[in-house]
């Protein structure tokens, strides 16, 4: 039992850490293409440089793109479960 | 100077190198000859070779462990533990020992009538330390010439090396966006610190200059 909550706070700690950087990562590279695109012409026919920036980050906050950074946290539990299974219930 | 960097990243991959042909699996072709369970002290180093399969096993000195007796395809002998890893390192989750020693069981096989095994197992083992692999699979194939593909392995390098790519890009984004602007304004202020030094050193110079003239005038010579 104990080891297995030791597991879980280094699952926890571990996987939260992974999506924190993950999350702070692709944020940054979004706000990265927003200034390039907006500085490549120039701003002719968008809005002002920190609007446009600012309307750009709020969609990327809820776009698909953002949700998906959460298969960092998914993809090694369903390994772990994989794992389990396949070690002690299969053949 | 040069020596000692090589020898220092010699022994980092070397130690990475080892961590890896430890812990990930590998496959072995053997013929499973017996199986027995004998009393193992776990007093000294060699106690990081053993696993932990539950909560007491950490505290215990001694302990029964079950091992399994193999030949391999050329004749050399193999002998492997068969412990639970539980929850701890290394991460195969494995609980099925006892199934796993009954399967053995079943696919002991003579000389004479030869029944081949794969056995999946990780470690390392030394006759010198009296340490042996764990084995934490088996199952029974046609011919000891089988092929076997490493998916396992395949697919965990795989995915470190994309891990450790993703964390290299991680580390230049955040230099190129949180670090170099910092540097530039550090230096562009330190520019700025070192033009007005150069200014005043100027005019330092030139009221010095000035004032020496003047001392000149004293000595009654002709001015230039």
């Amino acid at each position: 039992m104990i080891g297995f909550l030791r597991l879980a706070i280094f699952a926890i700690i571990g996987l939260g850490g992974a999506y924190f950087l993950m999350s702070i990562y692709m944020r940054s590279l979004r706000r990265e293409a927003l200034e390039k695109e907006w500085d490549a012409t120039a701003g002719e026919g968008l809005p002002p440089r920190e609007t446009f920036i600012d309307e750009g980050m709020a969609a990327y906050e809820r776009s698909l793109r953002a949700k998906l950074i959460w298969l960092v946290v998914i993809v090694p539990l369903v390994l772990f479960g994989l794992v389990l299974y396949l070690m002690n219930f299969t053949k | 100077m040069t020596y000692v960097k090589w020898t220092f990243f010699g022994l980092i991959a070397l130690i990475v190198f080892a961590f890896f042909h430890y812990n990930l699996p590998q496959h072995d072709v053997v013929r499973i000859v017996g199986t027995y369970q004998e009393r193992q002290d776990l007093g000294d180093w060699t106690r990081i070779f053993w696993a932990s399969p539950d909560d007491q096993a950490a505290t215990l000195t001694n302990r029964d462990v079950q091992f399994i007796q193999a030949v391999e395809a050329d004749g050399d002998p193999m002998v492997y533990r068969n412990e639970d890893t539980g929850w701890g390192w290394p991460p195969y989750f494995k609980f099925d020992t006892a199934s796993l020693q009954t399967e053995a069981d079943d696919l002991k096989s003579t000389r004479e009538a030869p029944k081949w095994a794969v056995v999946t197992h990780y470690g390392w083992r030394s006759e010198l330390f009296s340490i042996f692999p764990n084995a934490v699979g088996i199952y029974e194939v046609e011919s000891p010439d089988v092929r076997i593909i490493p998916w396992v392995n395949i697919i965990i390098l795989t995915m470190l090396l994309l891990i450790v790519l993703t964390i290299r890009a991680m580390l230049k984004q955040f230099k190129e966006r949180s670090i170099d602007p910092v540097l530039e304004d550090v230096e562009e202020a330190w520019d700025e610190v070192e033009a007005r030094a150069d200014a005043a050193g100027d005019e330092v110079r030139g009221v010095w200059s000035r004032f020496m003239a003047w001392l000149g005038t004293f000595k009654g010579k002709p001015r230039k």
